[in-house]
């Protein structure tokens, strides 16, 4: 019965976690898409949101490599799972609160590593996959989008730049139109899957599923679902701002700032590597830019995004392990968790109000 | 010790980058000569030169015809796992 009620915390926490996920992330699905005038701010949300709900049943290889890949299965409880999910969330909201750039992404894995560790020690993390399918890809994919979408913004004035602007930027908006929910789409497919990927892992955890199961499609709707409503919650917020945060940049940079970012997160979530899709959105954003003019970059950003490389995984795996080192302190029943989940609600309310008299926080990512 | 480049997936990883690459640019390019084409089509038909209309509404069917192959084919890939 304890396990059982431990297991509930951890799917709620989970879905909690992927609602969060993609309420953060509206803004860098929409924002060029809005920001180039290709879609209304409402149309845009509500298409990003329907796509993010698709594209979660596009795919199941990044789940496979957060439910096998990460920690060693067997040696971990639905507690550990927990309390790897608290960590991310509250890294995630600290570095809202302060406004600074964070990964969803990085934060789970690490809050996820940080409890095992602090649950059964070090030999239970897979360092080879940690590695292999997490630090390498994250170093790599936002380097290769702004390499794609700077070479796609060279080429594309290369042919069209003697046109008339008027037809070009027409054109391109209805590229947006396509390329954005390409963007939708993959960030669907790569986000969603982590939730997936820790719910099947708690399900292992708990004896529900054997090691060698696959995601039921329980957890890929719901996964969906969460993910898609906290794109269209998030979005609202977005509307409100709208006009002084986004990027100013020209239809046909959209364009390949988008494409570029929905190439990148799809080939890789085609081969099992969970990514930051914030940082790979980034890359094809500065790219586009650099492609024009490269003093039109943000590079501020870019040392805020190696800054989150560098902070994200050990700050995460470390409120991971305390969060795991609670919840023992009430037994290895379900009080630790109901209690460490009744802090986690207290403190992002506290947090929410805060923030709320204090005025929005600076844009991260 | 551990090496990085012997715990790296190399292969899927070039994969990646490979694939990112050519989708990425490849759609660029492939709709920006759509788009090339058909503005050119409708300068060439409000001129009245009808073999240049005929090329230019070609090349822009071909060239959204390539954007929607690589869509779709990317999609597909993804989908048949």
């Amino acid at each position: 019965m304890g396990d059982d009620i431990v297991l509930v915390i951890v799917v709620v926490t989970a879905l909690g976690f992927d609602f969060t996920n993609g309420f953060h992330d509206t803004a860098n699905v929409v924002a060029t898409s809005i920001s180039t005038k290709a879609m209304s701010p409402r149309l845009a949300v509500g298409y990003a949101a329907v796509l993010n709900f698709a594209g979660a049943f596009i795919s199941l290889e990044v789940a496979a490599t957060v439910a096998d890949d990460v920690v060693e299965q067997g040696a971990i409880t639905p507690t550990v799972v927990f309390a790897g999910l608290i960590g991310a969330i509250s890294w995630n909201l600290v570095t809202w609160y302060y406004g600074l750039p964070s990964s969803s992404s990085h934060a789970l894995i690490g809050g996820v590593i940080g409890s095992t560790v602090a649950a059964v020690g070090t030999g239970a993390v897979i360092v080879d996959g940690v590695v292999g399918d997490v630090l390498v890809p994250a170093v790599v994919a936002p380097i290769v989008a702004f390499v794609v979408g700077a070479l796609g913004i060279v080429l594309a004035y290369r042919i069209v730049g003697r046109l008339r602007p008027g037809a070009v930027t027409r054109g391109y908006r209805l590229g947006q139109m396509v390329s954005g929910g390409l963007l939708a789409l993959a960030h669907g497919t790569n986000d969603a899957q982590k939730t997936m990927g820790v719910i099947t892992l708690a399900l292992i955890a708990n004896g529900t599923l054997s090691e060698d199961a696959g995601v039921p499609f329980w957890v890929v709707v719901a996964a969906a679902t969460a993910i898609a409503f906290g794109t269209y919650s998030g979005g609202w917020r977005i509307i409100r701002t709208m006009g002084t945060r986004i990027i100013k940049m020209d239809a046909a940079q959209g364009f390949s700032a988008q494409g570029a970012g929905a190439a990148v997160i799809m080939a890789s979530s085609h081969f099992g590597f969970p990514l930051s899709t914030t940082q790979v959105i980034s890359g094809g954003v500065m790219g586009a830019g650099a492609g024009k003019r490269v003093s039109a970059v943000r590079w501020g950003v870019a040392g805020n995004i190696v800054v989150a490389w560098l902070l994200t995984i050990p700050s995460a795996a470390a409120i991971g392990a305390l969060a795991y080192g609670v919840t023992r302190i009430f037994g290895t029943g379900a009080v630790g968790p109901v209690v460490v989940a009744a802090g986690a609600v207290a403190l992002i309310a506290v947090t929410f109000a805060r923030r709320a008299r204090q005025g929005a926080p600076v844009p991260a990512g | 010790m551990l090496s990085i480049a012997s715990i790296v997936d190399w292969e899927a990883l070039l994969q990646t980058v490979a694939a990112s690459v050519v989708a990425g640019v490849g759609v660029a390019i492939a709709f920006s000569v759509a788009i090339y084409g058909a503005t050119r089509f409708a300068e060439a038909r409000r001129m009245g030169a009808s073999l240049v209309t005929v090329g230019a509404a070609a090349l822009t069917v071909v060239a959204l015809g390539a954007c929607l192959a690589a869509i779709t084919g990317g999609i597909l890939v993804m989908t048949s796992g």
